[in-house]
């Protein structure tokens, strides 16, 4: 089921609201213009929600970056800069993950296919780009990228059992 | 608050950059105007002392990477001192320790450029 929302002049479709299930821990969505100037906000969002989701210290501050990264990713790429379109932002504890979702209606982008970050090759070739997508892999136990329904979704989980990261 | 202000010195050939608040898509562009103002006036031995810094996003850590071959190129280099644990935590997760120069205290970092030691 799905629910029709006007954005921006334009037609979007996001998920209608589920009903949640005895006992699970309350989800989150949250509509964020393309603006960076919202990226403060989504960090300061996502670390209160790891922290609720019972992360220890120091984790929840990674996760934040981890999603301002992916929104970072829809504004720059999927959006190319343009501040009149909007994302959303789903949170999901799922008891033994952590979820979030960042879904956008804009250009299909495959983070995937920039070239493997090599910290040399970043200094002799002056490159700085693929570091967010290198830092998302790095905090996260998974990663994924779709494409589906004319919308990109960027979902990134973390498992609350304590595997190391910097895989 | 403020979202970036970065306040600039100079000790002898060294140029200090004091980040204050968080560098992100949002604020990069600050950052770099005061590392482009540095190399313009051909100072290429840059400190950040990153006390005031709460937090670095890939945005920020590109922009010193967009500069690092000038800089050392011209026999300088950048260095970082005073790193919170949060931003720190960052550097190690992509290996940017291994890039950079951190020492605990910006005296220290000066002290470094004047000994003459490697980049």
């Amino acid at each position: 089921m799905s629910a029709a929302r006007e954005a921006g002049g334009r037609k979007e479709r996001t998920a209608a609201p589920r009903r949640r299930a005895a006992g699970a821990k309350p989800d989150l969505a949250l509509v964020v213009p393309s603006e960076t100037h919202f990226l403060a906000l989504i960090k300061e969002l996502t670390k209160r929600m790891a922290e609720a989701a019972g992360f220890a210290e120091g984790v929840p501050d990674r996760l934040a970056l981890a999603v301002d990264e992916a929104a970072t990713n829809v504004i720059e790429h999927a959006y190319h800069g343009a501040a009149d379109r909007s994302f959303e932002v789903r949170y999901e504890d799922r008891g033994a993950t952590f979820q979030v979702e960042v879904v956008d209606t804009g250009a299909m982008v495959d983070p995937r296919a920039m070239p493997r970050v090599d910290l040399d090759r970043y200094v002799t070739e002056r490159r700085t780009g693929g570091l967010g997508v290198h830092l998302m892999e790095k905090i996260m136990d998974s990663v994924t990228f779709q494409r589906s329904a004319r919308r990109n979704v960027c979902r990134l989980v973390k498992r609350k059992d304590g595997e190391p990261e910097g895989r | 608050m403020s979202e970036l202000s970065v306040e600039t010195r100079e000790v002898g050939d060294v140029t200090l950059l004091y980040p204050r608040g968080f560098i992100n898509a949002h604020t990069v562009r600050r950052f770099e105007q005061e590392i482009r103002k540095a190399l313009e006036l051909n100072r290429f031995k840059l400190v950040i002392n990153c006390e005031g810094l709460t937090y670095i996003a890939s945005a920020g850590l590109g922009a010193m990477m967009g500069s690092i071959e000038e800089i050392r190129g011209n026999g300088g280099d950048l260095r970082l001192a005073a790193l919170n644990e949060t931003v720190r935590n960052i550097f190690e997760i992509l290996g940017f320790h291994h890039l950079y120069r951190i020492f605990p205290s910006e005296m220290e970092a000066i002290r470094s450029f004047r000994d003459g030691e490697p980049s």
